[in-house]
């Protein structure tokens, strides 16, 4: 994966000419291949996202076992800018994704390099790392709780060993979100891990041996030729890490359901109480669309500044 | 020891502290499964081992854990099966049947856009359109769920791969005459095969480990295991050694999988082979 | 000859009789209690030969699953189990069938409680009133708090059983000694009723409410009262002073884990957790473990809210579905079964159960104190949107236990946000002035 366009699949380069005729079999062939992509897309995609627009638009209320739809104009996002817990979530979903992501693609450099540089237990290391990903999020969250258990759990333990002092990371309001960051980084560093050693395994060796023959550095061998390669690779799985950071529930239903008070309270919990336990599928349809536009906002900022990092 | 030698062990020794970080808290888990919930709970190094939570899972009458296993894996094959089918067909037509730039951009854009929207929300909406088709409790619902869910991924991927198919190959076949459908099937095919394999792996676990949408989409007769595990968080009472035992019994195909997938799947994300 | 085989006909036809119900699926929840649930299911099936089978969901799931089958064309269970913070929901909107409309003969057994009379629904008025009002569900389970105790410490201490919160507060001081032993630990966790919940005996124990008296149609909030208060303010005395160091995120599954594991010297909370007590594969203090009702503040009385759980029938059933589950229904609240249900370790619903001899049984010594606690226990919310307000109510109550909040502003913050959910669901509210912060 080298240059960014070729990261993504677009296609490069253009084919001499006479090749370009499209013949009419060719025509629906092209079409037919997209066919399963797009039913399934807008079954499942679109349908779902207008019914969640019309909804956020509206108030539900149940008689006779029927339900009834009233237009709320914008209340229901009025609403919402009043709502400190709402506004809690979205700022602290924020903090957590910037946190994990930026701590798991630096670790999961670090690890990508420094497998590259050894020569011996590539496989045992592979696979320890690769582990935590086999594991579903609800009993890393469950595992987890228990270990920061302050009372009986083995993170304070080992402190104790040690001669620190026991904490309740979970409990206390200034360590909660940094202890679910840490639980985050745990479970997806591998996954980071991964596609990053993939594109290190892929990195042309020839530039590297040229470089050191000149006499560069390890390290200024991997701060100006590693990583510049490495950079659309790393963008990619930035992204895909963070749209999935913004998404996180598993782990936060089980340790903290978002305490003490709204320390650890992220996007998915708010919607998922408001939809399914307080059955308020206005308030939840104007949250969901409202979330995924800020952190889709964000998504594409941060993208943008990093790739303008990227040219200087 | 040399400078030399010391700047050797440098990468061997984080690597190690990291195997450490991310093996130790398994070994946690793997111990926890054969303990009672007290021992556990007292954090006993010495304890009674007892296989009471393993016959929990599997055997008595409130855990249904073999049939999850089941469902699982009923549902993980094939919603990967049907990703990688939609992902190729697309990736293919798009990237190689000159479909305008902006249209792959569209597409990775509009599969990225819909990733961002908290699977719950799609989940309920999911419901209310499955339950007047039947879709409801069904193995075919669940496969379009997760299919959806995991479309981003492997698109991606599959773009990324057949991108680097070297474009002569291609012309050769198509001078020859082979329709599109050839093409794809005799020689793309092949050469993504590890690329394919890893997606599908990847594909295979996000989906084995779902849990919000399978929680609303599921019930008895199609519930996974998360959704079984999560049955053991109660709310008087957080049953752990059952919990690590489910943990454990999960861990040992998908580790004998991974054992043997592991070369495939860095392989396989790795450019270099397709070439 | 003839006698043998007239009689192995009609062993064979009633049989075939007794079969005579369709099979049908209940939903019920991931409990403690579920196993004893379960046992009796069996006992059913066994007895009637009809078919049974149980879904199973963990709790919030099982809110989603039980609302999206009455909303759809056929529910795919016959009965829902429900909490009783959404039967007004379940009442209002149209969802059940009232169980007299299935067999207008049904009646309630006089020994089954009525749990503030939840069961009944008067359409009219959108009340639940016994007078004029009509028969929705069965109780399944009841729920209360009780004070659960070291018994041996208070041997120990020579300790007397607490009547008072002021002797409450005494005992844990008393036995308060951080981190191997904690005096008194409280369930401080944010959900929809989990801190509500727990600090609901203070706040009716000190005399406080949060709404007027909604049985009669008034819903004005009085939550944010010098006596609410008192109570909030000493709910978090106890906490700060013999309690856990990091009450707002304590679950309550970790307090029946600090009781279990010797950590915690006293809690109050649900009954529904004394069933770990005496199990040694989970708990290391087996017989140790007292239990009592909760206690009250000086001049006033012990009421503690009520969490039971209900059974009801959906509206959208095919009529033979509805027939077996009201088969099931009646057959639960006989003694026999209900005795059964005791036995296999969950807490029954009829009065003489609870009152029999089963209660002297060291194993059921939380028998006597649930049986007092449901003299007087209350409901909490007879509103439709009980959920809303319980959510905001565990809100503040959380931020006022975790310091964000002083106890006067998280009441009167949460006494403005109940009258805006109430106002905007019509209910005639109004409010107090607020307590100054």
């Amino acid at each position: 994966m080298t240059t960014a366009p070729r990261a993504i699949g677009l296609p490069v380069g253009r084919l001499p000419r006479q090749t370009r005729r499209r013949s009419s079999g060719e025509h629906l062939w092209r079409w037919g291949m997209m066919l399963p992509i797009l039913a399934l897309l807008i079954g499942m995609t679109l349908l779902p996202l207008c019914a969640l627009l019309i909804l956020s638009f509206s108030n539900v209320t149940w008689q006779n076992a029927r339900p009834i739809l009233t237009s709320a104009g914008l209340a229901n996002f009025a609403a919402l800018l009043h709502d400190s817990l709402f506004l809690a979530s979205i700022r602290n979903t924020l903090v957590f994704a910037a946190a994990a992501v930026s701590i798991e693609i630096v670790l999961g450099l670090v690890l990508a390099l420094a497998l590259g540089a050894v020569r011996r237990g590539k496989d045992f290391y592979t696979t320890a790392f690769m582990l935590p990903i086999l594991l579903p999020g609800i009993v890393i969250g469950a595992i987890w709780a228990l270990m920061y258990n302050p009372d009986f759990g083995i993170v304070d333990a080992s402190l104790g060993a040690l001669g620190l002092p026991a904490h309740d990371w979970l409990g206390n309001p200034g360590t909660a979100l940094g202890a679910i960051v840490a639980v985050d980084v745990w479970h997806w560093t591998p996954f980071c891990f991964l596609l990053l050693y993939a594109a290190v395994e892929s990195l042309p060796t020839d530039v590297f041996e040229a470089a050191r023959i000149d006499g560069a550095s390890a390290w200024q061998r991997c701060r100006y030729i590693a990583l510049p390669l490495l950079a659309p690779t790393i963008l990619v799985v930035l992204a895909f890490r963070a749209i999935i950071a913004f998404k996180v529930f598993d782990e936060v239903y089980l340790l903290t359901s978002g305490g003490p008070g709204t320390t650890t309270e992220v996007v998915s919990l708010t919607i998922y109480r408001r939809f399914f336990v307080e059955d308020h599928a206005g308030s939840g349809a104007a949250m969901s669309i409202v979330a995924f536009l800020v952190l889709g906002a964000v998504t594409l900022a941060a993208m943008r500044m990093i790739r303008k990092r990227q040219a200087r | 020891m040399s400078r030399r030698s010391r700047m050797a062990l440098l990468p061997h020794g984080v690597l190690m502290l990291a195997a450490l970080c991310f093996l130790g808290p398994f070994v946690w888990i793997a111990l926890a499964g054969f303990k009672t919930q007290i021992a556990l709970l007292t954090s006993q190094i010495v304890f009674h081992p007892t296989l009471r939570n393993f016959h929990d899972v599997l055997f008595s009458g409130t855990s249904d854990y073999l049939h999850q296993c089941l469902d699982s894996l009923i549902i993980a094959s094939g919603s990967a099966v049907l990703d990688l089918a939609v992902a190729t067909l697309a990736a293919f037509s798009l990237n190689r049947m000159r479909w305008p730039a902006w249209c792959t951009i569209a597409a990775i854009g509009w599969t990225a856009v819909f990733h961002m929207v908290p699977p719950i929300t799609l989940a309920s909406a999911w419901y209310a359109m499955f339950r007047p088709l039947g879709l409801d409790n069904s193995y075919v619902g669940m496969i379009l769920a997760h299919a959806t869910m995991n479309l981003p991924l492997t698109l991606w991927l599959m773009l990324a791969f057949i991108a680097d198919i070297p474009t002569e190959i291609l012309e050769a076949a198509r001078i020859d005459g082979a329709q599109p459908a050839q093409v794809l099937w005799r020689i793309v095919v092949p050469l993504v095969r590890p690329g394919l394999g890893a997606a599908a792996v990847l594909a295979f676990i996000f989906s084995w480990n779902e849990f919000p949408v399978a929680l609303t989409l599921t019930q008895r007769a199609t519930a996974t295991v998360p959704v079984g595990v999560a049955s053991f968080a109660q709310d008087a009472e957080i049953q752990y050694p059952q919990m690590a035992a489910t943990a454990l019994l999960s861990i040992l195909p998908a580790t004998v999988l991974l054992l043997a997938a592991r070369r495939l799947i860095v392989k396989g994300l790795t450019v270099g082979a397709v070439k | 000859m003839l006698k043998l085989l007239a009689a192995a006909l009609l062993a064979c036809l009633s049989t075939a009789v007794l079969a005579a119900e369709p099979p049908i699926t209940i939903a019920a929840p991931q409990t403690p209690w579920f196993g004893g649930f379960h046992h009796i299911v069996d006992e059913y099936q066994k007895d009637t030969g009809n078919t049974v089978h149980l879904e199973v969901s963990p709790f919030d799931g099982l809110l989603a699953k039980e609302r999206a089958a009455v909303r759809s064309g056929q529910s795919p269970y016959a009965i829902l189990i429900f909490q009783v913070q959404n039967f007004v929901e379940f009442y209002a909107g149209g969802f059940l069938q009232p169980l007299t409309a299935i067999d207008p003969k049904f009646r309630l057994d006089p020994q089954v409680y009525t749990f503030d009379d939840t069961v009944f629904w008067n359409p009219t008025t959108g009340r639940c009133e016994r007078d004029g009002g009509i028969l929705m569900s069965v109780p399944v389970n009841p729920n209360v708090p009780v004070l659960y105790y070291r018994a041996d410490l208070y041997a120990q201490h020579h300790l007397p059983v607490p009547q008072t919160f002021d002797q409450l507060l005494a005992n844990a001081k008393t036995l308060n000694a951080p981190p191997r032993i904690y005096g008194f630990v409280q369930r401080g966790d944010r959900g929809t009723l989990n801190i509500g919940w727990d600090f609901l005996p203070y706040l009716y124990g000190f005399g406080g409410d949060i709404l007027g008296d909604q049985k009669q149609g008034d819903f004005k909030v009085v939550l944010n009262s010098p006596r609410a208060l008192a109570a909030l303010q000493f709910y978090v005395k106890l906490a700060h002073e013999a309690g856990h160091p990091n009450p707002a995120s304590v679950t309550q599954a970790e307090v029946i884990q600090d009781l279990v594991t010797g950590r915690a010297a006293q809690a109050m909370i649900t009954v529904a957790g004394a069933a770990q007590m005496d199990d040694p594969d989970k708990s290391a203090v087996v017989g140790k473990i007292a239990y009592a009702e909760t206690p009250h503040a000086a001049g006033q009385v012990s009421e503690p809210p009520l969490g039971h759980w209900l059974g009801g029938i959906p509206h959208n059933l095919p009529a033979d579905q509805q027939k077996a589950a009201m088969a099931f229904l009646a057959w639960f609240q006989t003694g026999k079964a209900q005795m059964d249900y005791a036995r296999a370790g969950s807490p029954p619903v009829r009065r003489d159960v609870l009152t029999s001899s089963l209660a002297n049984d060291p194993h059921f010594g939380w028998m006597r104190p649930l049986a007092e606690s449901l003299q007087h226990a209350r409901q909490p919310f007879f509103t439709k949107d009980a959920p809303g307000l319980a959510a905001v109510f565990d809100l503040k109550l959380n931020q006022a236990l975790a310091g964000e909040l002083t106890p006067a502003a998280a009441l009167n913050q949460a006494a403005h946000a109940m009258e805006d959910i109430l106002q905007k669901d019509g209910y005639k509210t109004g409010i107090l002035p607020d307590l100054k912060e």
